[in-house]
């Protein structure tokens, strides 16, 4: 075989299915949940809000104002050696470089009024964050898949929130069509196409660079560091490709009645659920992703809800579009690292800590792993039910609009 | 407020630019348009978000319109063809 048909078929085979055709949202749930018991299995599930509320403290250090970052686990120190916050340069790097390959990548800026509301979003989903805690893919889908009772409780706060923050969303697109018609509309000329671009190579020569850096980090002994880079641009790459949107898997419940991507992303927490509890009742790491329980879970779900809905994205999906060139996101990340990184100022106790919160409670522990395993699996079936129920009135709304 | 820049390409024919409008807006703005579009017309939706190429169809198709068709516009850009 020549070298010029071995890049046929690698570009037929591989790059063409992998990057130039959009992955069906059931592969990217499956591709999730097998990637975070894998990255449990190396070091940590996938959360990435708690790491940037560490980067936002930071920013107050550097301003001279001394506070402790919020999270216990995840104290100041230097971002570039912190594995936690390697997987969300890996994630940023993955979706980036998924989105070169995929010549999908454009600086998409916005007017004034958009970046305010991103602004705004993205301080909600800051607080959302410490008071839940923490964040809606850590946790929501990871602690869900970790038998923790925190787990379930967030979609009681995350569902309302995604709701009211989508109700916003439409009310803005029916003000825009209020004056809008076409028949006063001027003629003019269509849209030029224009499709010739240099984006693969410039996704071949990050690729290079990301191995480089962990390369780097793994010669220099920090071997979790290099690993978390690498799982951080699986997960980039899965959420890029798949579109796998946990935002609008919330949101699109209420507002449109349609739950196809939360009922792929329930099937992901089945599949992760069983995982972990296997690795948990061998006695590893019995307690990770396992978080307080209480009146906070459900405020804290709400806020991040509504915040997600109108940032344009969670914790994870602002870092894949950031990566994607959106101008928003850059502004939700760090109104987020902003308000959570200053939680402390407020609140005065770690979270986790104090008057607001309850204790953790791990299902695994308390009923058993066996038990706690089917009461998860039983709480998705009852959440299954309940889209159905939803999604059954969906005739009816698509004719009254 | 935002508005939608639009133009009139043709005999019933309208091109929609929501380039700069991040997902769910154009999946949202879908019915509207197609509501105020005149009978065996053309809405041509030029829209910048990866999501929008493979949900403004969908919306539009359970709404009922004759047909669809995505094109490439420049990277990260796409026309989505919508005939009612």
């Amino acid at each position: 075989m020549t070298a010029a048909s071995l890049a046929r078929r690698v570009r037929a085979d591989l790059y063409q299915p992998v990057f130039r055709r959009a992955w069906p949202v059931w592969v990217g749930a499956v591709a999730l949940a097998l990637a975070n018991v894998f990255m449990f299995s190396y070091a940590r599930v996938l959360g990435v809000f708690p790491q940037m509320s560490m980067w936002g403290n930071w920013l107050y250090h550097l301003a001279g104002v001394k506070v402790d970052a919020p999270f216990l686990a995840y104290p100041r120190i230097p971002v570039l050696l912190d594995g936690h916050s390697m997987i969300c340069f890996g994630l940023m790097l993955g979706a980036g470089i998924s989105a070169l390959a995929a010549e999908e990548f454009k600086l998409r800026r916005e007017n004034w009024g958009s970046y305010l509301t991103a602004l705004g979003g993205g301080a909600l989903m800051g607080f959302g964050t410490v008071i839940m805690p923490p964040c809606n893919v850590g946790g929501f889908f990871s602690a869900t898949m970790s038998l923790s009772l925190s787990g379930p409780l967030t979609v009681l706060g995350l569902l309302p929130g995604a709701w009211v923050g989508g109700l916003l969303l439409k009310r803005q697109t029916a003000q825009a069509m209020a004056e809008f018609s076409f028949e006063t509309l001027d003629l003019g000329a269509p849209a030029v196409t224009r499709t010739r671009s240099r984006q693969p190579y410039v996704a071949l020569v990050l690729a290079l660079a990301m191995a480089a850096a962990a390369a780097v980090y793994a010669r220099a002994g920090l071997t979790r560091c290099a690993g978390l880079l690498l799982f951080g641009a699986l997960f980039g790459i899965i959420f890029q490709r798949s579109r796998l949107c946990f935002t609008s898997a919330f949101r699109e419940i209420f507002i449109s009645r349609n739950g196809t991507t939360m009922k792929w992303i329930l099937l992901s927490i089945g599949i992760g659920t069983v995982g972990m509890a296997l690795l948990k009742a061998k006695g590893y790491q019995p307690m990770s992703a396992v978080f307080p329980v209480g009146v906070h879970t459900v405020v804290g779900g709400f806020l991040f809800g509504v915040g997600m809905s109108i940032a344009g994205g969670c914790g994870v999906g602002i870092l894949w579009r950031a990566a994607e060139g959106y101008v928003r996101a850059w502004v939700a990340i760090l109104a987020g690292m902003v308000t959570a990184g200053g939680w402390m100022l407020i609140y005065h106790h770690h979270v986790g800590e104090g008057w607001l919160y309850g204790r953790p409670v791990s299902l695994g522990q308390t009923l058993g792993w066996f038990w706690g395993t089917v009461a998860v699996l039983g709480f998705l079936a009852a959440f299954y039910v309940f889209i159905l129920w939803i999604e059954a009135g969906r005739h009816a709304h698509l004719q009254s609009r | 407020m935002r508005t939608f820049k639009a133009v009139k390409v043709g005999t019933n024919h309208f091109e929609v630019d929501l380039r700069g409008w991040v997902c769910p807006f154009p999946k949202y703005a879908v019915a509207g348009l197609m509501e105020k579009l005149p009978a065996r017309g053309r809405l041509d939706l030029l829209v910048d978000c990866p999501s929008a190429p493979e949900d403004v169809p969908k919306v539009a198709r359970e709404l009922g319109c004759v047909g669809t068709e995505v094109e490439v516009l420049a990277p990260g850009e796409w026309r989505v063809a919508i005939r009612t």
